[in-house]
């Protein structure tokens, strides 16, 4: 994609109106782009060490600002939807572990099965189609409607929750189909072992020996998961809140790369690295508090 | 393992009465197409790859095979490379409207017309085709017996796009992840093979590379690239996305180095390289094959997601994402989205269904069960 953050800025206000070239390298001087990269990248490294991200080009605003300003709508979609994922994809799991083979939990796994392959943008647009756009039952994109400002505490709950319905939806139906068949797998394996025998052979219920015996071994695994799921939990989906123009992270990320807003794309960047090694780490510090037989100082 | 049962076949007569063991990509494939719903979705792929490869035939304005003043061409060939479309024709002013100038030109000319007569990247207009009325444009294109699928804004056919838009969807798929399993096998095999500090070395980069988010990657990548094309998105799906592959190879390695087959070829003092290409990794390809599958539908998810965010191929390609994306400026057009969107997901499901499929054939525990 061609253009500096400058030309890309008054062409964006005015095609006619271009700027000299005397004003543009005094620009270009003023944001620090006229340095050849390397040395621009050591000068960014060097600020990043004292936590100065910069300031955002086309916003005129420090990046860190930024950031913080659209961590709170994020947090709205992905906290919900985890939550969601997890109420729902225990009992499933559960329960298709418990009626293994039968018709409805052959149904359901075919069902799940299907929306774990489903693009969550192509069911976006679906759910637009339908529920906004036929019905008119849910407001198409945004996070808020005009007279918000002037709504009462609970109308403005309401609002927003109308708002995150279909962002939540999307998000959570992936995950929730990859967490219960994720359960199911782990739960078939632990089924086959022995002491499970043992625990049936003693005359423990059904319900006993698959919750308190069973399942407490596939949490593990689970709890894992967690860790992993850390990055996608504060990054949001680009084209998610793309679709549902939801002022996130991930629709500040896409704006910054349409402005070529640099200082906004290395700080986005950085930040969703920094996210996705945390999670790693996490992963593994939840493992080896989990499971006793995992020692974090091994070797 | 193939040159053991040579060299068994090779001597007496009474080893042969052994039953030679079918080697583990027979025993693979015939697990394999027990599955039913796995075999469907290979049918499937297969049949993908007929429509891509055949595109220009099934939909098209260019004549498959035609007879122009003597000589025989094949102008469908240039929906492929514009190069291959010989240049007799833009010499002779053909302008893309070969029924009228065929006839007009070259009265005894003949010509194999696509099995629909609709372009990928331009509108038709009245009587282009003798009686055919031009496609509808704006939001008028509802489908219909004439566009299957509808037109676009443009007055585009749909059907025709979708068509074209296949070969784009498959050849993401493959050229991404044939890049990332060249890169996966190799760090794998080394990785696994030699072990000790190699595999530490290797096992960090996998690690290292592990943690970088492939779309925030490509995003960031498209922003600073002058003219990024769909083979610069190919490439760093395939630079980021080995790492399962590697961690795959790497764990067949380190098992089946240590098995009897290798312990034999080392004795017989066949060469390192030789041992891990001819005899390991045949062996440990069906298991990698996984994670192999699986990453070409996330490929052609992370392909058509970013056609539909608009930075995908250039405009005028047909891809199943830029459907969508056009779908999304105008919700009412419902066949933009509902069309596409099924394409992307019926291509998703029938890989995530092979790779599961490889998954439950090549996998031993549950080779035993049955």
């Amino acid at each position: 994609m061609p253009g500096t953050p400058i030309s890309v800025n008054m062409a964006m206000v005015d095609p006619g109106k271009e700027l000299s070239r005397a004003d543009i390298k005094r620009m270009e001087k003023a944001y620090g782009l006229n340095k050849p990269w390397p040395q621009a990248y050591m000068l960014w490294v060097k600020n990043v060490v004292q936590f100065d991200f910069g300031r955002s080009i086309s916003r005129k605003q420090p990046v860190a600002r930024l950031i913080m300003e659209r961590i709170g709508p994020t947090l709205i979609l992905s906290v919900s939807s985890l939550l969601l994922t997890y109420l729902l994809a225990i009992p499933i799991g559960l329960y298709s572990s418990a009626r293994q083979g039968r018709l409805d939990e052959r149904t359901t796994g075919t069902i799940l099965y299907m929306l774990y392959s489903f693009p969550s943008f192509v069911a976006a647009l679906f759910l637009q189609i339908y529920l906004a756009n036929k019905l008119g039952w849910l407001p198409l994109y945004g996070m808020k409607s005009d007279g918000y400002s002037s709504m009462t505490a609970t109308q403005q709950a309401w609002d927003i929750f109308k708002h995150a319905l279909m962002p939540v939806i999307c998000y959570t139906y992936g995950s929730l189909a990859y967490y219960s068949r994720f359960i199911r797998a782990n739960m078939q394996e632990v089924l086959r072992q022995d002491y499970i025998r043992t625990a049936r052979a003693k005359g423990l219920g059904p319900v006993n020996v698959l919750v308190k015996h069973a399942f407490r071994n596939t949490f593990i695994p689970l709890v894992t998961l967690i860790g992993l799921t850390l990055p996608s939990l504060l990054g949001g989906s680009v084209i998610i809140e793309r679709i549902f123009s939801w002022p996130g992270m991930g629709q500040l990320y896409f704006e910054s790369i349409l402005e070529r807003d640099y200082p906004t794309i290395m700080g986005l960047t950085l930040m969703f690295s920094i996210l996705t090694l945390a999670g790693q780490l996490m992963a593994d510090i939840f493992y080896a508090l989990a499971d006793p037989r995992v020692k974090i100082a091994d070797h | 393992m193939q040159e053991q049962s040579e060299t068994a076949e090779n001597t007496t007569s009474e080893q042969k009465t052994v039953k030679k063991s079918p080697s583990f990509w027979a025993e693979t494939w015939q697990r394999f197409k027990g599955r039913k719903m796995a075999m469907l979705a290979l049918i499937y792929i297969c049949f993908l790859g007929f429509v891509a490869v055949f595109a220009p035939a099934i939909a098209g304005t260019k004549p498959v095979i035609c007879k122009y003043k003597g000589h025989i061409y094949f102008p469908a060939l240039g929906y492929f490379r514009r190069e291959w479309e010989n240049p007799i024709f833009l010499k002779d002013r053909f302008r893309n409207r070969y029924p009228v100038n065929l006839k007009k030109k070259d009265p005894n000319s003949w010509a194999i017309w696509p099995l629909v007569y609709q372009d990928p990247y331009r509108r038709v207009y009245d009587n282009e085709w003798k009686g055919l009325p031009g496609n509808p444009t704006q939001d008028n294109g509802a489908p219909s017996l004439r566009n299957w699928f509808g037109t676009d804004q443009r007055g585009v056919d749909v059907f025709t796009q979708m068509v074209h838009g296949t070969t784009i969807a498959l050849l993401v798929g493959f050229v991404s992840m044939g890049i990332a399993g060249v890169i996966g096998i190799i760090v794998g095999a080394l990785a696994g093979f030699y072990g000790k500090w190699i595999d530490m070395v290797l096992s960090r980069l996998i690690e290292v590379v592990m943690c970088i988010p492939t779309l925030i990657l490509i995003l960031a990548i498209i922003a600073i690239i002058d003219s990024p094309t769909i083979w610069h998105m190919m490439a760093i799906i395939g630079c980021t996305g080995w790492t399962g592959i590697a961690r795959l190879a790497r764990a067949e390695f380190m098992k089946l180095r240590e098995s009897d087959f290798v312990l034999a070829a080392k004795t017989t003092g066949v060469g390192q390289f030789r041992i891990i290409f001819r005899y390991i990794l045949p062996n440990s390809l069906a298991p990698v094959l996984v994670p192999i599958t699986f990453g070409i539908a996330a490929a052609i998810l992370i392909e058509s997601g970013l056609s539909f965010l608009g930075f995908g191929a250039p405009p005028p390609n047909p891809s199943w994402g830029t459907l969508l994306n056009l779908g999304r400026q105008n919700l009412q057009m419902w066949w933009l989205i509902v069309f596409p969107g099924m394409a992307i997901f019926l291509a998703v499901l029938a890989y995530n269904l092979i790779g599961e499929g490889i998954q439950e054939a090549s996998d031993p525990r549950l080779r035993d069960a049955n």
